[in-house]
């Protein structure tokens, strides 16, 4: 079954039509959405909406909580200071227009959701299985890469938070290791023979959405990715859409000009999180 | 050298015991000049008595002449005693009463004063020193408790995250040394710019499990660094644990 994986969708309805009309060229049988159906963008109701009314299996985005709990940003809950003071505003406009049935929607979504498919077990988060608000940057090193994925019981775990798309193997992956226990509490290591052992791993996927309606890859083109279930192929797709309607809703509903522009650009430097390992704490 | 213990839990008598050993581990040039305490300074086990843990924080902030002033994480424990003061970061008392019963909270509460609960607030979750970590669990929290059972991607990971190379904890109270001896793999990336391949690749990464100085009723363990020659050594020091000694 060929499998559509979609992210990060911020309010922005023609972005999310034009993904799910190419989706539907490209013969997707089932659609996953891995959260932050609001924030940045003009249309967070509609987006709900429309996800609602095509039952799409969603888990709940950090911009999806912070709406539903309250703005509690601690100061690593954005990439950066200006990051930050943007996401403010964008979260007080988006708390002001959301209807409370579509409020009531995003507080019951799921942290993750699972299925078993013949490529194995899919795992669906939005930042990491740690928290939605950990970035997994396709720069990130391998073995912690191995670890969000083991940690999560996956075979292919799907992530998005980034806006970034991309797809990473971790494959032929040979652990060494000797350990030496003290034998019993009136002992130390070294009073017995160490133990020497080495685990092999199987082929690991992490595979990240990129985003639907505030891409961040250098192009505004929308992003999601194509997964097909029994041959384990991943197609990262590129949705060019009417990006100059979403601009323009934006400034008509009085959101900062600074959305339209890097909605427009398909880039923002101060969303580039600098700590891929940090997880939020709150 | 590096002395480095953790779980003293109140235990005034324990620590004494490691304070008198530690010089005993200077050998030559090479002289014991740090001692750290990876946090469970404090606790409510069966050797803590009222009152003790006040006495033992005040022993490690004020040492004798010619003793070393040991540097501190903060503990489960201390982070249990934050909590019952809405300092920490969950307020409140389930888990203790919990794991402990409504004692403990009253316990906790009473053997430590309000200037020791400040004390608690100015700890550290860790200290990077080197390309070492210390700390009571790891840098992801004082619950963390990695032993020699944790599996070897998740130690990766919490050395990762600091890009320490070494990590000395102390939440387990085991003493061991876990070893990423090697690890290797392919890791292929695919964006929408490219795709790119480059070998996994690591080596020579361990984990080491300080002990406990106060869990094990007369029997005090912890463990000694020498960051020149990469080299970690584990003492037990007995100490006479009798009533009124």
């Amino acid at each position: 079954m060929k499998r559509a994986i979609l992210s990060c969708i911020h309010g922005n309805l023609e972005a999310f039509d034009a993904v799910l009309l190419d989706l539907e060229r490209q013969g997707a049988e089932a659609i996953h959405c891995l959260g932050d159906l609001v924030g940045y963008g003009p249309y967070p109701n509609e987006v709900v909406e429309r996800v609602r009314s095509l039952a799409i299996p969603t888990v709940q985005g950090c911009w999806d909580e912070d709406i539903v709990e309250g703005l509690n940003a601690c100061e690593c809950s954005y990439p950066s200071l200006l990051a930050e003071r943007r996401g403010r505003l964008a979260h007080r406009w988006t708390d002001g227009v959301l209807t409370a049935d579509n409020r009531a929607f995003l507080a019951q979504l799921p942290e993750s959701l699972a299925l078993e498919t013949a490529a194995g077990r899919l795992v669906f988060v939005h930042g990491s299985p740690s928290s939605a608000h950990e970035y997994l940057l396709a720069e990130m090193d391998a073995f912690m890469a191995l670890e969000r994925v083991l940690g999560a019981g996956a075979d292919v775990l799907f992530c998005g938070h980034t806006h970034i798309p991309y797809a990473r193997s971790l494959d032929g992956i040979q652990l060494r290791t000797v350990i030496a226990e003290a034998p019993d509490q009136r002992s130390i290591p070294g009073d017995a023979p160490p133990v020497d052992h080495t685990v092999t791993v199987p082929v690991r996927h992490l595979i990240n959405a990129g985003s639907v309606g505030e891409p961040r890859h250098g192009r505004p083109h929308a992003t999601y990715v194509l997964f097909d279930d029994e041959s384990g192929a991943v197609e990262l797709r590129e949705v060019p859409y009417a990006v100059d309607k979403t601009c323009a809703a934006i400034l008509e509903r009085g959101l900062p000009m600074i959305f339209a522009w890097r909605l427009a650009k398909g880039l923002d430097y101060a969303e580039r999180a600098e700590d891929a390992s940090h997880v939020c704490a709150r | 050298m590096w002395a480095i213990a953790s779980g003293i839990e109140g235990n005034l008598r324990a620590y004494e015991a490691v304070l008198a050993d530690v010089p005993r581990r200077s050998r030559g040039v090479v002289t014991v000049d740090r001692l750290f305490v990876l946090g469970d300074v404090i606790g409510w086990g069966a050797r803590s008595q009222p009152a003790m843990n006040d006495r033992l924080i005040e022993r490690l902030v004020t040492p004798r002449p010619g003793e070393l002033l040991p540097e501190v994480c903060l503990g489960l424990w201390e982070e249990r005693c934050l909590s019952l003061y809405a300092l920490g970061p969950e307020a409140g008392a389930a888990d203790l009463v919990e794991r402990w019963g409504a004692a403990a909270v009253e316990g906790l509460w009473r053997s430590v004063s309000r200037s020791a609960v400040e004390w608690m607030r100015s700890l550290d979750l860790a200290v990077v020193e080197l390309d070492c970590l210390l700390a009571h669990g790891s840098a992801v929290g004082v619950e963390d408790c990695l032993t020699p059972q944790t599996p070897p991607w998740l130690w990766l990971d919490r050395l990762g995250r600091v890009q320490a190379r070494r990590l000395f904890c102390g939440r387990s109270g085991l003493a061991f040394r876990y070893d990423l001896v090697e690890g290797r793999g392919d890791d292929r990336l695919r964006t929408l710019e490219g795709t790119r391949s480059h070998p996994m690749v690591l080596q020579g990464l361990w984990g080491v499990g300080v002990g406990t100085v106060g869990r094990i009723p007369g029997l005090a363990t912890y463990c000694c660094y020498d960051p020149g020659r990469d080299r970690v050594t584990w003492h037990q020091v007995a100490y006479d644990d009798g009533p009124g000694s």
